[in-house]
């Protein structure tokens, strides 16, 4: 079949594709749930049902190993999002103890045409992603919490998530071993 | 591509919510919420794509367009095969569906085929919409990864 | 320059409508409407004649004494029109075609956000900006 007009650029339609997808997971959560407090919980929720699959394709990606600390978490973190959602975050504002900092976004491909209206001012839009750090970590034997300081979407220059190391979990007794 | 894994993670997601929620409303296997899911991000989509593009000449180039530039951008291949009866009747064959592609072949999983067509059926509902042509899309599998889509223009 | 921008729907109803002097807005809604007809006459010409309307530009509709009206429509059949001063001469072809095409990305944007329902009156802070920015010249 003969193409009239530009073609397609495959990478940037994906990335509107996954954009509008998740914009319409939003929209029907906020349908389905009264409280805007659930719907950023379910957003979470569904992050985290991501992120334990999600670090399986990471670890095979890069050929990670273990992580020496939590600035090497940091960094494995920031090459997460390079690779999956084409954007480079900066890593900033470590806490004292080195168990804190920020990943600093100017641009986020979740947030792209979203205005919010008053009404959502409680919504944390990008939920998903602190769902999906929760996931990826604990998979590998680390627990972290992590948290919206400023959204774009609700004025700020930039998104800042601030991820946070809460303790190391077990390791899983290898099967075989009583 | 790693936004291939992403996007393959995200539509799980939607379709374990959808099941999860017909299921609590006592509609098992309604999977409206997820073919409306699919209308919304169609229609939003297919205008960006079709910002640069001359009009369409009528209603089977329009289909085209979907059968191969859409569908080869989201689902990385053309469709293998279109039919129409030219009076309205459409229908997509594609041989290895992409989302079909990661469930087992086995006839146990071709219950769950439903589930992981919904919202593609949504999105070709969706994009005809708002290109002007109404109609009703309906999925047929019969031998994974591969799937029918059935679209029926409905005329007023 | 422009002194009247309006974005119709697929059923011909307004979705948007911004007039750089607000004193005139119901004459200009009356020209829009006008201009519709004329849309609809040069849309329904395609394949008949020889006349191509597969551009989603169709240049200048109609024109009075004081006004030059501008038509574009998308192929998801939302149609903009743009008002221009009849005295403004040095405004060129490609100048309007670039407020179309600004104004055509500006309203993906908008149907793009998923809490806009398509069909709704446009209210969006980013979409009226870029209408400002048209209609002042700026590019």
């Amino acid at each position: 079949m003969s193409r009239q007009g530009a073609r397609l650029d495959a990478k940037k339609v994906n990335s509107e594709l996954f954009t509008l997808t998740y914009g319409t997971l939003v929209s029907q959560l906020l349908k389905d749930y009264e409280n805007v407090d659930e719907v950023n919980k379910q957003l979470e929720r569904m992050g985290y049902n991501i992120g334990i699959r999600l670090i399986e394709d990471f670890l095979a990606r890069t050929g990670s190993g273990r992580c020496y600390d939590f600035k090497d978490t940091a960094e494995k973190i920031q090459a997460g999002f390079r690779i999956f959602l084409g954007v480079s975050p900066t890593i900033s504002n470590w806490g004292p103890g080195g168990d804190e900092f920020s990943l600093i976004f100017e641009s986020n491909p979740l947030t792209e045409f979203v205005e919010l209206p008053d009404h959502c001012l409680n919504l944390k839009y990008c939920n998903i992603l602190a769902g999906v750090l929760r996931g990826a970590c604990e998979m590998v034997q680390m627990e972290v919490t992590s948290w919206f300081v400023q959204d774009q979407l609700k004025g700020d220059n930039v998104t800042e998530l601030r991820v946070k190391f809460i303790k190391r979990l077990e390791d899983a007794i290898p099967a075989g071993e009583d | 591509m790693a936004d291939e894994a992403l996007y393959e993670f995200l539509h799980s997601e939607l379709v374990g919510y959808v099941t999860e929620k017909s299921a609590k409303e006592n509609k098992k296997d309604d999977l409206s919420a997820l073919e409306y899911m699919g209308f919304s991000s169609g229609y939003r989509i297919i205008e960006r794509l079709t910002k640069e593009r001359p009009r369409f000449n009528d209603e089977l180039d329009t289909v085209k367009f979907i059968c191969t530039d859409l569908w080869s951008t989201i689902y990385k291949k053309q469709i293998d095969n279109l039919r129409t009866n030219h009076q309205g009747v459409y229908v997509l064959h594609d041989c290895a569906f992409r989302f079909l592609s990661k469930l087992s072949s086995g006839r146990q999983y071709l219950e769950s085929a439903p589930k992981y067509v919904a919202f593609t059926c949504g999105l070709i509902r969706g994009a005809l919409a708002n290109l002007g042509i109404k109609c009703l899309v309906t999925a047929e599998v019969q031998n994974m990864p591969g799937c029918k889509f059935h679209i029926q223009v409905q005329r007023s | 320059m422009a002194v009247c921008i309006a974005v119709i729907g697929k059923e011909n109803s307004p979705k948007y409508v911004a007039c750089l002097h607000s004193e005139n807005e119901l004459q200009f809604h009356y020209k829009v409407h006008t201009a519709l007809d004329v849309v609809e006459e040069k849309l329904s010409l395609a394949g008949k004649s020889n006349c191509d309307v597969r551009e989603l530009y169709l240049g200048l509709l109609h024109s009075t004494e004081e006004h030059k009206i501008f038509g574009y429509v998308t192929n998801t059949k939302i149609k903009f029109i743009v008002i221009v001063e009849a005295a403004n001469t040095t405004l060129r072809d490609n100048e309007v075609r670039t407020m179309f095409r600004r104004l055509h990305a500006a309203y993906t944007d908008v149907v793009c956000n998923p809490f806009y329902i398509p069909g709704d009156h446009i209210v969006s802070k980013k979409f009226e900006n870029v209408v400002k920015s048209i209609m002042s010249g700026n590019s």
